[in-house]
């Protein structure tokens, strides 16, 4: 079977168990809710400096959220000893960490869908003209945040305390997607254009396409160390 | 298949689970896999089984030397582990469709459905994998092994869950097995049974094998390295 073959089968069963427990999309979707009201009572955002905040704010929100989906990312492994039935099985390790980066990127997207408008709402935003250009660069940082959480997710998953762990593994490594998606989206949201946030999306792009090259030629050793 | 072990050794920090061992095993033999609680026999199979990385030495099946980024080495070993490697939200056929699918040997459904069947699973096909019992989860990962035919398959502790039909399935997989020209090497601690099936019988003892021999009948050797840890009353 080939590498798209295999991450295929891999990816539908991940998405059927997780029709069937729902819980990490559910945490995900409540938690990430919770964060924009509470951004929501505690900041009073003046007009002026709203292109700067929100996407910031909005970034935040999907780093928390985020982090609770990597964090039972192999959950369904764990169980059961699954993970060794995969690491005997011919499969391509390549598959397994792309099928992951997969899953975890439909889960944010599903959670995005819905936060990223309730967002619009709660901060009283007029500019819904902008919001399919900033979901696209929220999409390319969400699969730079997946790739790289999916290699940390892996590194630290026999970690005794791999929840704390693994944020403090991920937190520093996003730094250059999270700089260049904020930028990005505060460029297009204070412009109204793309031209400006050009240099920070081609560097998310390059960021995206080199990791997850890396990912799929070290997810081998990483899943076996 | 054709295995040859090389001074295989496995230490967990400063405690040696395996010391180094040497050991060829041809086509077609039934290896009995014994010795007491924490000899080294799971960890054995579990470098057997790609799982772990060896402190030391290799292990080569049919000359070719057995790595992690292996795949088709991987592809033909097999470990039954009696209720573990079975996901609990899918469905019994669900696993089985999963598991052949992922070793290129996707079947139809009726083939599924057949082999289910035949270890007397049939009527449970589409309940979730976790409300089966540990009896019952194992006679699945016997439907899995049936189907995909792995030419070494390692088996650890599997008599522990099954009743009588089911411990009389296994064997007779197993048999079936060896009779293919394949490998079975089982780790278990019912050792009549295990010395009854078995065409050589392996003793592991504090990471040490103290016993190597083809069965013979009578085998007065075996008995002397096994006295130890025989149940009182013998075998």
């Amino acid at each position: 079977m080939t590498l798209l073959g295999q991450t295929y089968l891999l990816l539908s069963k991940d998405l059927l168990l997780e029709l069937r427990r729902r819980d990490s999309v559910l945490t995900m979707f409540f938690f990430g809710t919770l964060l924009l009201f509470v951004f929501h009572f505690a900041f009073d955002l003046p007009p002026d400096k709203i292109a700067e905040l929100a996407p910031a704010l909005l970034w935040l929100a999907f780093l928390f959220t985020g982090t609770l989906g990597l964090a039972q990312l192999f959950q369904s492994e764990r169980d059961n000893h699954c993970l060794d039935a995969l690491l005997l099985s011919p499969l391509d390790r390549g598959a397994l960490f792309l099928a992951k980066t997969g899953f975890n990127f439909v889960l944010m997207f599903v959670v995005e869908l819905v936060v990223i408008p309730l967002f619009w709402v709660l901060f009283n935003l007029s500019a819904w003209n902008l919001l399919p250009r900033l979901f696209l660069v929220t999409l390319l940082g969400t699969l730079g945040f997946c790739i790289l959480g999916t290699i940390t997710a892996a590194i630290t998953l026999r970690a005794r305390a791999r929840e704390l762990l693994l944020p403090l593994v991920l937190f520093p490594l996003m730094i250059p997607v999270i700089l260049a998606t904020i930028r990005c989206m505060e460029s297009i949201m204070r412009t109204g254009a793309m031209d400006e946030a050009m240099p920070w999306l081609r560097l998310l792009i390059g960021f995206d396409v080199i990791f997850l090259t890396i990912g799929i030629l070290i997810f081998d050793w990483v899943i076996e160390s | 298949m054709h295995l040859i072990v090389n001074q295989l050794a496995k230490a967990y920090g400063f405690l040696w689970a395996l010391r180094p061992l040497d050991l060829e095993i041809v086509p077609g033999e039934f290896i009995a896999l014994l010795g007491p609680n924490g000899a080294g026999k799971t960890t054995l199979l579990k470098l057997l089984a790609g799982l772990t990385m060896p402190t030391a030495g290799t292990i080569e099946l049919d000359g070719k030397t057995l790595a992690g980024n292996s795949a088709t080495l991987r592809g033909q070993i097999g470990l039954l582990a009696p209720a573990d490697h079975l996901y609990d939200q899918l469905t019994v056929l669900e696993n089985l469709r999963f598991f052949a699918a992922l070793y290129g040997k996707a079947q139809p459904k009726n083939s599924l459905a057949a082999a289910l069947e035949e270890v007397g699973l049939a009527a449970r096909a589409d309940a979730f994998a976790g409300t089966l019992s540990a009896g019952m989860k194992c006679r699945l990962s016997i439907a899995k092994w049936r189907l995909l035919d792995p030419a070494l398959l390692l088996l650890d502790e599997p008599y522990g869950v099954l009743d009588g039909n089911g411990v009389d399935l296994l064997e007779e997989f197993l048999r079936q097995q060896c009779a293919k020209g394949h490998i079975v090497i089982m780790a278990s601690h019912h050792v009549s049974r295990a010395v009854a099936l078995c065409s050589r019988a392996l003793v592991l003892h504090q990471g040490r094998l103290s016993f190597n021999q083809a069965k013979q009948s009578p085998w007065p050797s075996f008995e002397l390295a096994y006295g130890d840890f025989l149940p009182r009353g013998g075998l």
